[in-house]
Formats: C-alpha cells, structure tokens, sequence
C-alpha cells in the first residue's frame, strides 16, 4: 500500500516536472506583429515621415470619389440615368441628382457616407503623423508639420462644405465627439492653414511637383472666404444659410478682422503676384496627362499612370467601346447644360456628343448592338436611358501611357482660372481690387473664343454661369449653386422640385450617428 | 465563481485521497465468448473491459477474448460494441486463476459506440451528462463523400451543414445549434485524435475578375473518410466548455481508425467509381425562343417608329434629330439587334462553298450553355488498409487516391493521402505509445466563377447571358477558335473554363504522438505533441487567347503560396476510479500550448507576349507585383473536468478551462469558461425498473464558451504599406505607410451562456431509444465590424457589441423496427427547431448585411439585422405587382412619386422597406433507415428543411427581358412576365422565395459476397450501389434551395449575418456509384 503510493507520487511528480518544464516559457502571449509595424516602432528617421507623410497625401485621390460624385451628380452638371440593367444600384444615382435624401436613404449609405469615412480618413492620417512629430525630431520636421497640417484642414475643409460642423480632431485617438459648429470648424481650418503657411515653400523642385505651396494654402483660403456666407452658418433659413438667394461674403469677419470678401480678394492676389502661376496658353493644356508641368494648377491630386495610382474619370463617362479596359458608361451631362454653352466657346469641347470614336485609336466605334455608337445630347427618360444618350464630360483626356484604367492627368483642386472668378466675384460683392471684375473674366474668355467674344458687363450671375463654362466637371457646382441660393432649384431631370431647403447640407448618415451618438443631425432631416 | 472555487479545490483533494487504494494480490484473468443474442453468432470487434481499469481487449474473430493481468476479486466485467446494448456481468477472479465468461449482446437501436471520445479523453455512455452526438464512420461513409462535413449532413440532430456549392471537395457551412455568432467565424472547433486543428483554408485565394473570388474549399479533404472511424459532436457548452474559448460553436471530434484486435492482421481494398451530373441547370431560353423573343421585339419597334414618323414626319427625315429625340421613346429592340443572332460569316467557306469573297452568310446556332459548360463527370476511390501487429504492437496503414471530376468542365479534385496509425504498449502495458501521421497532397483544378458580383470573369454568370444563337467554336480560314462576341462584359464561358488556367495545390502533413503511462492504479499521465503543417499553393493564368486575359492587361500570371502550421502539446492526468458499487470518479486535468503561423506569398505578373510560359515564367511580364504576409498567434490553456458517478444513477460533471490568447491586449487575454451538468438515471430506480423504460435519463447542464474569432494584432494599431497609401511627387512613386487597422484594445471574447435540458430513454430493452433536447443559447458581446467614430482609419473596427439568443429543440430517435434472424432494420430520425433573435446591438439601429450581385445591383443590400428578429431577415421594398406600361410597383407610404399607395423604382423610399422574408428554417429533418437482409444491406437518408425563405439573386439579375437590349440571354420565366424591356431590377420581396424541400440525400444497396464460395482468402466482400441527391422536392424555382451565402467580400457578410442568398453557384450533381469493399 504504501510503497505503491510512493511510487505513485514520485511518478506524478516526475510527470508535472515534465508538463512543467516546457510550460515556464509557454504562458507569453505577447504579440510580435510580422507584416505591420507599431508606431510607437516608427518614426524614428525622416524617410519614415516621410512614409507617412506620402500616406497622408495618398487619400487625396478618395476626394475623387464620392465626394466628387456628390458635388457634381447632384447638380445641373451631372446624371446618372438608369441604362436598362445598367447603373439602377438601388436608386442610388437617382436619389443623389433628385435631391430626395435623408439620413437613410441609398444615396446617404453610398456616397455621403462614403465622403464622411474618406475624408475622414484623410483626417486620421494626418493625426497619425503629426502625433508622432511631436515625440521625434527628424530633419525638415516643421516643414512636413505644415505639410500634414494643411492636408488635414484641406479633408477638413471638404466635409465642412459637405456636412457643416464636425468633430474636430487634433489626436489620433479613437473617440466620440461632439461636433463643432461650422464657424468653429471654419475658424480652425482658418488658423491651421494660417499657421501652417510659413513653413511651406512658394514652389517645389519638379522631384516634388504636386506638394503643398503657400500658393495651394492661399487658395483654399481664398475660396473659403468667398464661401464665408455659407461655411459660417449651420442650417438653413432666417439668419442661416439663404437656399434661394445669394449668399455673400460681405458682412462676414474673418481672422484679421478683415471682411471675407477683401479677405478672398487679397488671397487671390498673392496668388496672381507670386510670380508663379499663370494661365496656360489653352485651356485644354491644364487637363491632359502633361499637365504637371501646368502653371496654372495650384493645388493638385497627383497621378501617375501607374496600378492604383491614376486617374479613372475616363471610367466613368466613356461607352464601353471607347476604351480599354471597357469603360463604365455611366456619367452624363443634362442636355440644359450642355446646351447653355456657347457653341464657339472652346470651353464646350470638353463634352463628347454625336458619333463616337475610340480615344485611344480614333476608330469609330458601335454600341453594344452593333450600331453607329451616337451620344445625344437629351435623355428621354432617366430612369430608362439608352446606352447613346446623354452628352458626356471628357475634360481630362486619355493618357496614351495609361496602364488599365490608370491615367496620370492631375486633377486641380484649384488653379488660376477659378482664382480670378473668386477674385471678381469677391469684388463684385463690394471688396476692393484691380482688375475690375470684367475685365478677369474676360482674360478668361479670351482664351477660350477665336474670334474673341468678350463680355460687356459682369454680374454675380454672370460670374455663376462663367464658374459653369469654366470648371464644369470639377467638383465645384454643387458649392457654387448653395453660394447662389439655386441649389434647390428645378431642373431637367429633377423631379420633384423645388427640395427642400435641408439640401444645402447634406444629412449626416445615419450609421455614423450610430456610431457617434454626440452627433445631432443637420437640421430638417428627421 | 464561488461554486468553481470550491469544486476545484474538491477534485484536488479526491484525486489525492483516491490515489493510494491499490489492490495488492496477485492478478487473474478472464476468457471468454460474445455471441449476437438473436442469431447466436459470434461476434468479432467486441470491447470487453474491466470496468473501472484499463484493462480492454477486443474479440476476436471467434467471438474470443482473453484479460490477462486483471486484479483478482469481484470484477464488473462489461462488453460493448457498436450496434449492441452494452453489457455488465460481475465475476470473480481468482487469485493466479482464469474465470470464463460467456456474454451475449442484443442489437441496440442507435448505431452508438458504447464509449465516447469526448473533450481530452473517452467516456462511457451512460456516466455523459452533456449534450453530445456521434456518427459513426462507416455509417456515414456512403455514396461519394469528400470531408468529414460531408459524413455528418442529416445525421446528428442540431447540426446543419450546407455545402457551400457543388464544386469537388466544396467547403460547408457548419451550424451546430444554429452558429453563436454573427460576424466571427461560426465554424465549430474540429479535433482529431485529441488534437485541435486550426480549420482554416490551406490554399490561397484565387483572384476575382470585378466580383469576389470562389470561396476555399474544405480544408478538411486532407482526411481520407475511409480513415474516420467515429465523429462526437459536442454540442452544448457544459460538454465542450472544456475547449473553452474555441468551443462556442461546439467541437466536432473526429477518432480515426486504429490498429485492430491482437494477432490478426487484415487486408482491405475498397473501391468506388462514380458518375455525376448536375441536379438541375438554369432554365434559359433556347435559341429558337431567344431569336423568336428579338423578332418579337424589332416587330415591335418598327410599328412603333412608323407610328411616331407619322406623327411628327420631320423627325424621321433627318436621322441626327431622329436619333436624338426618339431613340428612348420608341418600344421594342431596334433592328441592329437582328445581327446579333448567328454568326456573320463573309467570303465562301464551309458555311457556303459557292459565295463570292464579298458574300456574307449568317449561320444560327442553338448552343445550350448551361450543358456545354456541365458535363458527366466520373470520379473513381481506392483505399488500401492493412492492419496487424502483435499483443504489445498494433498499427494501421492505409493508402488513398480519389479522383473527383466536377459536373462543370474543367474542374476537379485528386487526393493522394497516406494514414500511419501505430499503438505500442510496454511496462507490462503501464505505458502506451500512440502515433497517427496523415499526409496527403490534393490537386484542386477550378473554374473561375463568382462567389458574389463580377461583370467580366465568372463562367456562370456568362452562360446565363451568352446568347444561344451562337456558337462555342467557329471555324474560318484564320482556324478554329472559341467564338467570343467581342462585347466586353460577355465572356464565352467553355472558353473561360477551358482557356483560363486555375490550380492549386496542398500538401498537407497532421501528425500526433501520445505517452500514456498509468502512474498508479486508475491514475495515467499522458504528453501528446501534435504537429499540422500544410503548404499550399495556386497557379493562375489569364491568357492571351482569351478576351479576360486581354482586358487584365494582355496575360496576366500569378502564383502564390500559403503556408500553415499549428503545433500542440498537451498534457494530461487523467484519474479514474470505482469505489465499489457505488461511487466512481473519473478526472481529467492537462495543460495546452497552442502556437500558429501563416505566412503568403504572392507574385503577379501582367502583361506578356505568347501563351508560352503561362504562370512559368513571371519574369517575362512587362510589369509585376509581389505581396508577402505573415501572421502568428498563440493559445495557452489549463483545463480540468471531473465526472462523478453515484450508483451509475447519478453523474456530475464539472468542467474548467482558463484560456489566454495573445489576439486581445493585455487585461483581456485570459478568460475562464466553465461549465456543469448532471444527470439522473430515473430507470435505475426502484420505483421505474418495472416501468415500460429500459432507459430513462434526465441530464441538465450549463456551460459557457468563448469565440476568439478576431484576427492577429486585432488591439494594436498597425502601420503598412500598400499602394492605398503610395503618393507620387514629381513623376515617381514614394512608398508610403498608413494605418492597416483600426484598434481596438478593449476587445475581448464573444461569450456564450448555454443551458441544456434532456430527456434520454430507451423503450423495449433499448429497441427504441431517443432523447429530446431543449437549449438556450445567449451570446453576448458579440464581435462585430462596425462603424468607428470619425476620423478612425480604416473606418471601421471590431467591437464587442450587443447580443444574440439561439433556443432550440431537438429530437432524436432510434429504433429497431424488425429484429430477426436475416432481417434487422433500424430507423433513425434526427429534427431540430432553432429559433434565433438578434437582442440587441448597443447603438446600431440596424446593421445592412447580405450583399446583392449582379449589374445595376452596387450598394444593394438585401439584409439587415434588426433587434427583435432573427439573422437572415430579408429587407427591402414589397413588390405589388405591375403598372399598365410594364413598370415594377412597390409599397409606399409617403413621397411625391407615390400615388395610391404605389410607386415605381425610382421613388422607393428606404422608408417604406419592411421585413420580407426569413432565411431560417422553422424545423430540419433527417432520417435515416438500414435494413439487413439476408445479403443484403440497405441504407439511406432523407433531409427535409421546412419554412425557409431564399432570396434568388440569380432571378433577379438574370429573369429581367432588358439583358436583350445588351443581346444577352435571360431565364425562361422572364419571356411571359409583365415587366417591361426598360424596367431595371430591383431588389424586392419578388425574389424572396419560399424555399422548404425534402432531398433523398443517399441511398445505398450493398450485398454481402458468400466468401466461401468465392475465395478462400477474403475473409468480406460486399458489392454496392449508391445514389447520392436522387431526388429533391422543392417550390423553390432556383437551382437548390440550400444555399451558403458565405461571403469574404465584405466583414458584415462574413459569418452568419448573411443567410440563405442564391447567386449563381457551381450546380450541385446527382450521383451515382458502384463500389466494392474487400477484406482479406
């Protein structure tokens, strides 16, 4: 009895030794990430900033998508007709040009939504990087600070004329917060681009070409100011936002105490007097995949015809045979638009209409049926279109080098021709300056009409409809008809009509309310 | 926690007290005979055990055995056998001396193995208290069976298990008691022989064409069916708790065969050869219908633009405004879509000897795609076994080769796969040595087709819109090719599976190694290490020749690697004890290290200038890319469970297991999940021995279980590169880093609370026995990818949020109908009814779910999880029927385009969207029958799911007569349907079906050989036929009702947010097999 049970401890014991042995190192359950890197691991040498800095740029080309469809397609620009089996996407496209949305409906989940995480990511980037910049010191340091400073006001900035107020973020934590009024927002956009300006350079060497200037900070400034009127109230109605009159820059104080209407035209003019910019010789030039070297874009999204790295507008619009690989055959111009463009201003060549080719061969091409492939200009029905209709915007030309649906044409945020509309219509609004208003948009129409064709006279309208011929297509309507109070407005394809004055700024969708219940939603919405 | 206190202290203090009551005479030993108490034969493979010791042997052939060494005194002596009542006699052993016993065994209702592998160890029947199901092997090895998964279909209650499509070798949804979890895996924790595995795909993923890619298929066909020899479902929480924090979707444990009964050694050969084509394909129109439908159309076209020139004459004149102004207008298909029927052909040729060289032909054709892309395909299976070995040393070998072709051309699956199985007992069988190494290689040949979405790539989806009237191949004086009609998102889909290639391959080794030493009577120590390594890899290539490869950028080639390894040691004290007649105790207690690595590879390369290298040579590209990833992670664990039987009435079983995980942050890595269960055998009992029950158990149980499903390095913030956030300044390029994911250092565990009550009986000396089973299952902290507050990159991330309850019936019941000599026939019938409900999900109103495929279809969801319903609950717009012109109506409440209550697609409010379907079950059904006749022994099962709604995807995007604008084929019932040409397709209750069946999922007629007469060496050999998916009674129009909609495509698909959405998935065969087993 006893001896058995001697050797039975002595072999349990002998047995835990084993389990034991192996176990001591066997509890550390920390984790060694392999194919990812802590920050708290990085930063420690400028091509690591560096990195980081290239990262925080990158987001720049998610400001093409949605945010760009929802500044166009829900405008006099834009359509997205449902084509038969084609682009019905659960009445997404349509929600967003009817102006039928609320906090719930499909155009909210697909693009407003989609234009809160992206630009909001772009945020988050650069709380990242900046976050880090204060616990390192690399060469250079305050330069990239400003750099990353002006790229988290510009996502800032975007979703401030979408939405209005935001949460405002300064760390890269992960947190709920309550939004801040837009004024509140407009004036930290305001103070971080003013603060950041000192650091950057008046230019880059062609190495950096498309990195942040003073000019590109004078330029989002300048447009702020002359949308002061709007990106300073929270809602629309008595003492907010007028969704059926102008909304001017007047009357608006803006850091210095300067009114935002001398503030706009004073920006415009340290951009005109740089030395830097000037207008391109044609107005095509600032569009084709050579345009890096365009002196007149300010602010760019930079491509390169490289995988995942170029620009796809030549996507979005072109027939399914006009390009390879195969386009989407999606986005259309209203036949009112296209129409309202004057048919010997150059400016109107940026619209595809009749008989197509291919844009790479020049071949003609057929449509899916095998027919003579004929864009029209109307769209009988949009909830039933055809493959032909619909006029289509090709204002950045194919890149002959694109790789699939990489094209390495920049896309400008800003560039001159807009600067000298914001400067007439600052000082048609009652700011001082030279040139007279007429005679800015005139440079710009002389540019683009041979035989000349120039204005006589110049009103904020007129202003509307030269912002129109100028930069349709880029991404500036939807901001320019709220400034204008006619963003509500009927138009062809819009049913129904008059919307609602809530419009003028977009509902917060109701996912990210879920998420963040601080967050009230925009007024009128329910 | 208070109870777990003091029960661990408890089980402690027993096994000390328990260890020093050794027997100390001299031992004796048993011999016998176990003969079939019906037939009076005798009957080999019978465990006869000591009860209590480990003393066990298996009869022989002879229905003989022999104990030797048994402790000398009154001893239960106990026989058990599969198929049979288990039987107790006492007998007294004398000291040095033999005591024979003859034993006879009475056919039992439920096929059961009378002892249980269960979490870490056996246990006998009747001392289970949880809730827990097993299979047996050979049972279940019918018809052509792949996987483990496959075995299991419709045979344990509360287990469902959808194959994910009929693809060879397809992996399977697995839901025991109707999954835990909505976002995390609800895959259950597999183990085999005592070894977790870590069940993940060993292959890399293909790459979708503009859609996803198909899903992995099951990484399980490693293990060879032949080689299983029984699978125990451990399904509520207080069995499987002791695997703790992967147990919450239950554990499936899988015991292979091992070495046979001492001295005789066993040759087998089984063979089967196979034919399968598919149950069902799609119903398209032919090419007679589809030109007739075109004609129809342009007929209508002209009346209608006569009508309009007449109407307004200037239009008609000048074709610019002509085209302008009425091209929408006008009703029908305008004349160019007549080219598009047939084929043009110019110049003589075969197609017109006698044509001048500007002459055009147009040739028809009828070209039924959905046949021409299936096929009969023929699969063939050897297996070889042999066992052997002497008293101290067993071991079995086998060898395996299948070759399953698949019903769609160009796709199947070869397995070579190699089994060791080795046992060796030494000290006077003190210790025992165990060794299982498996190892196979499966060659994967695939299609490229879609799992969801997809414009380009997907062979389905192209031969549901290529037009018929065309051919696969035509023939001119450039040569035969595969006809392609030159529209980009209209692929020829024998060209897509012929042309593109699409291979993978996984070698994959799983290996386990056991010491078991007994320390002290009933006390044993046992160190397992366990060893899973698997390589896999995939070879694809988009060619030239085809239009695909062209539009990827002219060829495009990549090959990636996958490689997996899992190694585990475990250890384990197992104590067992019986205290006289009355109490026995039976404790585990071990310790497990877990360590899991994975690392890809991956290298693309596009753009090449011959067909020649395929994916041999990525250097010829003009351009590359390559990826790696690697990943790791490690699960500790201490676990004890106790059992404790009193008077074999009452059992009690407690189970502990404390889990770390490095996925979750420090403070949230460890968790305790215990469990408790009891049961009481009421027929042990006086007052019931007289009753009508031979058996009658009542079992309760708790347990709680966890789900770790969060990826590697989920808490910690993570910086990686990647073209997202890759910026050029000036013209080139600089590499940039961003955040990979989005921490979350809080999370930590989804948790399941289950309770289990049972009610096992046994009527007519066990001829019917069954149990009833109710649970309840809450879980709670669910993992869910949600929205992060803004700014958060990426922007979403996992949290523990809100909570899910399942609670089910189930039933399960087994009877001998006819007992006789030459005639048994035993019926079984499992049913199960599972009800879910989303309780909560903290401050998401509703969380969208189920993707929707097809054109037109992009930010479509058809799901939603809703507070208050279950999962799988359809969402969306309720379809009224059609306006006088052709448009779809729909429900609504408010809106300028509403009108009587109706309005068409463009004015659907999301508001007026309502619950429109429910993709559950309301109960599951499976029954299964064998009959032994004479010679002869008939099985099959039958599977019936009744109540659940499916939402046919597939309809919905290709039942749409507007596919003819773009000259695509559509599904027949769309040529007779009210909806106009121009009408897109929207999502509604329209597709929402009602999807209940009743499949004959196997049936099998085997004949037993008389040997004699045949050979003198065979000792078997049986003949069979079998039919796997004879039949398939359904309402539902689509081609299966059971659908996976297993989805990676997007995190709230992932799992089981998503159920019951049919998109063209690889049809599913009917088969039909000859086969032969042998045993020499």
């Amino acid at each position: 009895m006893k001896r058995s049970f001697v050797k039975a401890s002595i072999g349990a014991a002998g047995f835990f030794t084993l389990l034991l042995v192996p176990l001591q190192g066997c509890t550390d359950l920390t984790e060694t990430p392999r194919s990812g890197i802590e920050p708290s691991h990085f930063f420690k040498t400028e091509a690591e900033v560096l990195a980081s800095l290239a990262g925080t740029y990158a987001q720049l080309r998610s400001t093409l998508d949605d945010y760009y469809n929802v500044s166009e397609i829900s405008t006099d620009e834009m359509v997205v007709p449902t084509r038969g089996q084609d682009w019905y996407d659960g009445g997404t496209w349509l929600d967003l040009h009817y102006q039928t949305w609320n906090g719930t409906s499909a155009a909210t989940g697909a693009f407003f939504n989609g234009a809160w995480n992206a630009l909001s990511a772009g945020i988050a980037r650069a709380n990242v990087l900046l976050d880090a910049l204060k616990a390192t010191a690399v060469p250079n340091q305050a330069e990239y600070e400003g750099e990353a400073r002006v790229l988290r006001a510009f996502y800032y900035y975007l979703l401030m004329d979408l939405f209005g107020g935001m949460p405002l973020a300064t760390t890269s934590e992960v947190t709920r917060r309550e939004r801040v009024t837009r004024d509140s927002l407009f004036k930290f956009i305001e103070s971080e681009l003013l603060a950041a300006r000192p650091e950057l350079p008046v230019s880059w060497n062609s190495a950096n070409n498309g990195r942040i200037t003073k000019g590109a900070v004078d330029a989002i400034l300048a447009n702020m100011y002359v949308n002061a009127g709007v990106f300073t109230k929270d809602s629309a109605g008595a003492g907010g936002i007028n969704a059926t009159g102008y909304n001017s820059c007047a009357g608006v104080t803006v850091s210095g105490g300067l009114d935002a209407c001398q503030a706009a035209v004073n920006r415009a003019d340290s951009i005109i007097n740089s030395g830097v910019y000037q207008l391109a010789d044609t107005f095509a030039k600032s569009f084709r995949a050579d345009n890096a070297s365009s002196t007149e874009n300010i602010f760019v999204v930079k491509f390169i015809a490289a995988d995942g790295l170029g620009l796809n507008f030549v996507m979005r619009a072109l027939h399914y045979n006009q390009f390879n690989p195969s386009p989407w055959n999606g986005f259309a111009t209203l036949a009112q638009t296209y129409n309202s463009f004057d048919a010997a201003d150059q400016r109107r060549n940026i619209f595809l209409v009749g008989q197509q080719r291919n844009v790479l061969t020049g071949a003609l091409v057929n449509d899916r049926t095998g027919n003579p492939l004929i864009f029209t200009t109307t769209i009988a029905d949009v909830t039933q279109a055809t493959e032909g209709e619909g006029a289509r915007i090709y204002k950045w030309p194919a890149d002959p080098a694109h790789i699939a649906q990489n094209n390495g044409n920049d896309y400008a945020w800003f560039r001159l021709g807009e600067i000298y509309l914001i400067k007439a219509e600052a000082e048609l609004a009652g700011a001082t300056g030279t040139p007279t208003p007429l005679s800015l948009v005139n440079t710009l129409r002389a540019r683009v009409f041979n035989p000349a064709k120039p204005r006589s006279a110049v009103t904020a309208d007129t202003v509307l409809a030269e912002r129109l011929f100028e930069l349709t297509g880029e991404a500036k309507r939807r901001q320019d008809l709220i400034r204008f109070g006619k963003y509500t407005d009927c138009w062809q394809y819009k049913t129904p009509c008059p919307s609602a004055a809530r419009t003028v700024l977009m509902p917060i969708p109701h996912g990210q309310i879920d998420a963040n219940p601080l967050m009230k939603q925009n007024p009128g919405y329910p | 926690m208070a109870l777990l206190r003091r029960l661990v202290p408890a089980l402690v203090a027993g096994l000390v007290w328990a260890v020093p009551l050794g027997a100390q005479e001299s031992p004796g030993a048993v011999t016998g005979k176990v003969v079939d108490a019906t037939t009076q034969q005798p009957l080999a493979n019978v465990e006869v055990a000591i009860a209590g010791t480990p003393h066990r042997e298996l009869t022989r052939a002879d229905g003989g055995f022999t104990l030797n060494g048994v402790p000398a005194g009154s001893q239960r002596l106990r026989a058990s056998r599969i198929g049979y009542g288990s039987s107790i006699q006492n007998v007294t052993i004398p000291s040095g001396g033999t005591v024979t016993a003859e034993i006879t065994l009475s056919p039992a209702a439920a096929i059961l193995e009378p002892v249980v592998v269960t979490g870490y160890g056996t246990q006998r029947r009747e001392a289970i208290t949880g809730s827990v199901s097993t299979v047996e092997g050979s049972a279940a090895n019918v018809g052509v069976v792949t996987n483990v998964d496959q075995m299991i279909r419709g045979r344990a209650a509360g287990v469902e298990i959808t194959q994910n499509n009929g693809e060879p070798g397809a992996a399977s949804q697995v839901l025991i008691r109707g999954g835990s979890s909505i976002r995390a895996s609800n895959d259950p924790l597999y183990v085999i022989d005592g070894v977790p595995i870590n069940n993940v795909p060993t292959e890399p993923l293909s790459m979708g064409v503009g859609g996803s890619p198909a899903l992995p298929r099951n990484p399980l066909n490693l293990l060879n069916p032949s080689d299983i020899a029984s699978i125990t479902v451990l399904k509520d929480a207080s069995a499987s708790a002791i695997y703790g924090s992967r147990a919450a979707n239950g554990v499936i444990l899988i015991e292979t065969k091992k070495g046979g009964a001492a001295g005789g050694s066993t040759v087998e050969y089984d063979t089967y050869v196979a034919a399968a084509s598919p149950l069902k394909r799609l119903d398209l129109l032919d090419a007679g219908e589809f030109s007739g439908f075109v004609r129809g159309q342009v007929t209508v076209w002209r009346t209608d633009s006569v009508s309009s020139c007449a109407a307004q004459p200037a239009f008609c004149t000048d074709t610019t405004i002509f085209k302008d102004s009425l091209a929408g207008k006008l009703a029908g298909l305008g004349p160019s879509h007549l080219k598009n029927l047939g084929v043009l052909y110019k110049g003589p040729g075969p197609w017109c000897p006698a044509c001048g060289p500007s002459d055009t032909t147009r040739l028809f054709y009828n070209t039924p795609w959905s046949r021409a892309t299936t096929r009969t395909a023929v699969t063939h299976n050897h297996d070889v076994s042999f066992t052997g070995g002497s008293e101290d040393t067993r071991y079995r070998a086998s060898l395996n080769y299948a070759k399953q072709d698949g019903v769609a051309i160009a796709s199947g699956l070869e397995r070579i796969q190699g089994r060791l199985a080795a046992t060796h007992r030494a000290l006077d069988n003190r210790l025992r040595l165990n060794l299982n190494v498996t190892s196979s290689r499966v060659n994967n040949q695939y299609i490229t087709f879609e799992n969801r979405g997809g414009f380009e790539g997907g062979v389905f989806q192209n031969v549901a819109i290529f037009n018929p009237t065309q051919p696969i191949t035509v023939t001119d004086p450039l040569g035969t090719r595969y006809f392609e009609t030159g529209a980009s998102s209209v692929r020829n889909p024998v060209a897509l599976a012929e042309q593109v290639t699409d291979i993978g391959h996984t070698i994959r080794t799983l290996g386990n190694a056991t010491a078991e030493l007994d320390l002290a009577q009933g006390l044993t120590g046992q160190v397992t290490v366990g060893v899973d390594q698997s390589t896999g890899d995939r070879q694809l290539y988009y060619p030239l020749a085809n239009p695909v490869g062209v539009a990827l950028g002219n060829g495009l080639a990549q090959q990636s690697n996958l490689e997996n390894s899992t190694r585990t040691l475990q250890g384990l004290l197992t104590f067992r004890r019986q205290l006289g007649e009355v109490h026995s105790f039976d404790v585990v207690g071990g310790y497990e290290y877990t360590k899991f690595k994975s690392n890809l590879v991956m290298a693309r390369g596009i753009g090449f200038f011959t067909d020649a290298f395929t994916y041999n040579k990525l250097d010829a590209a003009v351009t590359r890319t390559d990826s790696s990833w690697a990943e790791d992670w490690r699960l500790v664990s201490f676990f004890t469970r106790a059992n404790y039987g009193f008077k074999d009435r009452f059992f009690v079983t407690g189970v502990l297991r404390y889990d770390g995980s490095s996925r979750f942050a420090e403070g949230h890595k460890w968790g305790v999940f215990p469990g408790l269960s009891a049961s009481w055998h009421l027929s042990q009992e006086e007052f019931l021995r007289n009753g009508p029950f031979s058996d009658l158990r009542l079992r309760v149980g708790w347990g709680r279980t966890g789900n770790p499903s969060v990826p590697p390095y989920s808490s910690l913030p993570l910086l990686v590169g990647g073209t997202g956030g890759t910026y050029p300044w000036g013209d080139a390029p600089q590499t940039g880093v961003t955040l990979g994911r989005n921490p979350n250092p809080d999370l930590k565990w989804e948790r399941t609370n289950q309770y289990n009550g049972a009610v096992d009986f046994g009527l007519l000396n066990n001829r019917i026995a069954g149990s009833v089973e109710y649970y309840v299952k809450n879980t709670s902290d669910l993992l869910l990818e949600v929205q992060a507050p803004q700014p958060a990159e990426p922007s979403t991330r996992i949290e523990n949020v809100g909570s899910m309850r399942n609670q089910g019936l189930e039933l399960s019941l087994d009877a001998v109908a006819i007992s006789r000599p030459g005639l048994t026939w035993r019926a079984g019938l499992v049913f199960a009814a599972e009800r879910n409900k989303v309780l909560n999900l903290g401050p998401y109103a509703y969380l969208s779910s189920g993707i929707v495929s097809g054109q037109g279809q992009s930010d479509t969801r058809a799901q939603r999880l809703l507070p208050g319903e279950p999962l799988g609950t359809f969402y969306g717009p309720v379809f009224l029927g059609w306006d006088s012109s052709g448009r779809q109506l729909f429900r609504c409440s408010t809106g300028t385009k509403c009108v009587n209550g109706k309005t068409t697609s463009d004015g659907i409010s999301p508001a007026d969207y309502t619950v429109i379907g429910n993709a559950n079950p309301d109960f599951t059904i499976g029954l299964h029958n064998q009959v032994n006749w004479r010679r002869f022994n008939i099985t099959f099962l039958l599977r019936a799911a009744v109540g659940q709604d499916v939402f046919n995807n597939t309809a919905l995007v290709y039942s749409t007569k507007g596919n003819a604008l773009q000259d695509k084929n559509f599904l027949r019932p769309a040529l007779t349907d009210s909806t106009a040409l121009h009408e897109p397709a929207v999502y509604s209750s329209r597709w929402v079906e009602s999807a209940s069946f009743v499949r004959l999922q196997n049936v099998t007629v085997e004949y037993n050989l008389d040997i004699p007469v045949l050979t003198r060496s065979a000792r078997s050999a049986r003949l069979y036929v079998s039919a796997d998916n004879l039949f398939l009674i359904t309402g539902y129009s689509g081609l299966d009702p059971e659908v996976s909609s297993a989805n990676q495509a997007d995190p709230n698909d992932v799992g089981l947010a998503a159920r019951g959405i049919d998109y063209l998935s690889y049809p599913r065969p009917r088969t039909f097999t000859a086969g032969l087993r042998l045993a020499f």
